[in-house]
């Protein structure tokens, strides 16, 4: 197995505005290799984004972050980067995608003069070199006419059209890693696909490291190689997305696949929410986070958080943090 | 885009009328008659009944308002603002006197409120919360709160009695200006200052500055280059609002330095009772207000992409 390219360990985030404290990010990891796409999936506000992008240090302003643990990029330490580093790797190492195209591009900015400015600044490129790459990128997201569109602000694109902008704008520094925080949750289902489809296609010829951040099981199932299931600031379950999907083990993971229609797995029991809501991350209680949501719960889980226990011997670790169900399906643990 | 201006242009024109017809009832309403001014500055004691029935008749100060007005308002089109009641000049000749001092006032004014808005509401956005962002805000709130007589005099004091930096009174050279500069600026800077500030702020909120990080940018980077063209629109807006009310500074201003423009003079015609001159600069500060006003909305329109380039549907 190829080293990992961006590693976090051990990772805890907690924000703080005037009104709240919350620990977004409990004790979380998650590493990628070059070539693989890991999965990263779980409610909304289960602290996917926050757990992401946070050791990048790409919070929005206003609220204040305590972050602890550790975050790998090239087997560089990022979180003792000075801050001009730190934005160098942001710029040339990353490459990220946001959510809504339509808030994410400046709309006082015209769209090809950034990416042409990325590929000056990160691919070492002449201005005019850059300008053609940066041409050439909009025609490789799938952008009609690109020389046209170049010199076009945000405003004057369709939504479709922009999440491709941001795909290229996210590419123009030629970045090792990329993140797609959801970037097809704003869009319409027919564009969808083709996002999707697009950017494994980048991911099989550039061979980087993708992070798809997303709730689409569906494009889970296309996309990823591994999966890393996030609940209420914590995994819950990680493996590859073979075992994750067809062979889920945490209550977490089985509810949340049997919440997608047409989803086959083992457990899928048709169209099923799963009751309740997470808990609050303001208030931090020992045990485990699913416990009140959770049909196995005994009084052990309310006790002792659940350690990371890696299942089989598979090549790709499965790991699940629900000794319950590992115990009462006498689920063979590693060594 | 052309529509809207056509509109705005209309508005704007629009405006003018009804305010200098509102003036020009108000000042024609206000207490003391012109025949008799007239009379009275002709003969002196003399002046008889007689003597003012026949001045307001040749005068035609018996017709009927609209009539007036609209009189009025053809001899202002061709630049005929009547005799100064008090100085015996023509409003016209007046203005040309005039002008010019109350325009350096207010350019000069303008241009220290472009700079001083835009480096104090930067620098509290760059030091975000720190020591300078909390003086600045301080200062601004300062600003806007006291008064422009009191600015004045203040200032006076320290730099003119205490320092001896700068006269008193009246314009000799850049020095002198320093004062009224300063002084008719505080207001709109302090002002300004803030609306850069909080409008910095909110860009860097939101998505598209998570962008700009996410592109590599440092965080002044992101200030200037992605959130600063954010603030045009609102700050143009806010400015033409602002330098507009600079006009109303300017009565003050010109007064307590001995400035001979348009706002002192203004003071001596309500002291005299001046309706011809009361009225002609009335006038002029619509006209100023108004089309200064439709200035900076259009420049903010024009800073707009999504104005200035409809999508097409
Ligand atoms: N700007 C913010 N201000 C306050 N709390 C926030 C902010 N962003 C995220 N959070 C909190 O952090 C947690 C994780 O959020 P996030 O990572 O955005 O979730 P996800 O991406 O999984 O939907 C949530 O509980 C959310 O309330
Ligand atoms: S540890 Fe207990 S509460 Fe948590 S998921 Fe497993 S059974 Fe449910
Ligand atoms: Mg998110």
């Amino acid at each position: 197995m190829t080293a990992p390219i961006y590693e976090v360990e051990g990772l805890v985030i907690d924000l703080y505005t005037p009104s709240v404290s919350v620990r977004a990010v409990d004790v979380a990891g998650f590493h990628v290799a070059p070539g693989e796409t890991l999965a990263i999936v779980g409610e909304s506000g289960s602290g996917k984004t926050v757990m992401t992008l946070g050791p990048l240090g790409l919070l929005p302003e206003g609220v204040a972050v305590d972050l602890r643990g550790t975050a790998r990029a090239d087997g560089k330490d990022i979180l003792s980067m000075s801050p001009a580093d730190l934005s160098r790797l942001r710029g040339g190492f990353f490459g990220v995608i946001f959510q809504d195209p339509m808030s994410a591009l400046n709309p006082m900015l015209k769209i090809g003069p950034q990416l042409a400015r990325q590929a000056q600044l990160y691919a070492g490129l002449s201005a005019e070199e850059a300008r053609k790459e940066a041409v050439s990128l909009l025609a490789r997201s799938g952008i009609p006419d690109p020389e046209d569109r170049y010199g076009r602000y945000p405003h004057e694109l369709s939504g479709g059209m922009l999440q491709r902008a941001m795909i290229a704008l996210a590419l123009a520094a030629r970045p090792r890693v990329l993140i797609a925080d959801e970037p097809t949750t704003a869009l319409d289902a027919t564009v969808q696909a083709q996002i999707l489809a697009l950017i494994r296609q980048i991911q099989k010829e550039d061979g980087i490291a993708v992070i798809l951040i997303t709730h689409d099981i569906g494009a889970v199932s296309v996309l990823a190689d591994r999966v890393a299931v996030l609940y209420a600031g914590q995994v819950a379950e990680e493996g590859s997305a073979v075992d994750v999907l067809t062979a889920p083990v945490h209550p977490y993971t089985r509810g949340l696949l049997a919440s997608v229609p047409d989803f086959r797995s083992d457990h899928a029991t048709g169209t099923r929410e799963i009751p309740g809501i997470p808990p609050s991350q303001t208030q931090l209680e020992p045990g485990c986070r699913f416990a009140d949501r959770c049909d196995l719960v005994q009084s052990s889980c309310r006790t002792h958080r659940p350690p990371l226990v890696r299942l089989g011997a598979g090549p790709v670790p499965h790991r699940v943090a629900c000794p319950v169900v590992i115990a009462a399906e006498g689920i063979v643990t590693h060594d | 885009m052309q529509r809207m201006f056509m509109r705005r242009v209309g508005l704007a024109l629009l405006l003018m009328l009804a305010a200098t017809a509102l003036t020009f009832w108000l000042v024609t309403a206000a207490p003391g008659n012109v025949a008799a001014l007239i009379a009275e500055r002709a003969a002196g004691a003399g002046a008889d009944g007689a003597m003012i029935a026949r001045i307001a008749d040749e005068l035609g100060l018996n017709d009927p308002l609209p009539v007036r007005y609209a009189r009025w308002l053809g001899d202002a089109l061709t630049g005929d603002f009547g005799i100064s009641l008090r100085t015996g000049k023509p409003m016209a000749e007046e203005f040309a006197e005039r002008i010019p001092m109350t325009l350096a006032l207010l350019s000069g004014g303008g241009v220290l409120v472009l700079v001083l808005s835009l480096a104090m509401g930067i620098a509290g956005a760059v030091s975000n919360g720190g020591v300078a962002d909390r003086v600045l805000h301080g200062l601004a709130l300062v600003g806007a709160s006291t008064p422009n007589f009191f600015v004045a005099a203040m200032l006076v004091i320290v730099f003119s009695v205490w320092l001896g930096w700068v006269p008193t009174f009246g314009v000799s050279g850049l020095s002198s200006w320093l004062l009224p500069w300063t002084t008719i600026a505080l207001f709109p800077a302090s002002v300004l200052a803030r609306v850069v500030r909080v409008n910095l702020q909110d860009s860097m909120s939101r998505p598209f500055a998570t962008t700009g990080f996410a592109k590599g940018l440092t965080r002044r980077a992101v200030l200037m280059r992605e959130a600063l063209p954010n603030i045009a629109i609102p700050y143009m807006t806010t400015f033409g609002a602002q330098f507009t009310l600079m006009i109303i500074g300017a009565i003050v201003v010109e007064r307590v330095f001995g400035l001979n423009g348009v706002g002192a003079f203004f003071i001596e015609a309500i002291r005299f009772r001046d309706f011809i001159g009361m009225q002609a600069v009335l006038t002029l500060f619509v006209v100023f207000f108004v089309s200064v006003n439709l200035l900076f909305d259009l420049l903010a329109m024009l800073a707009d992409p999504r104005l200035r380039r409809p999508r097409k549907a």
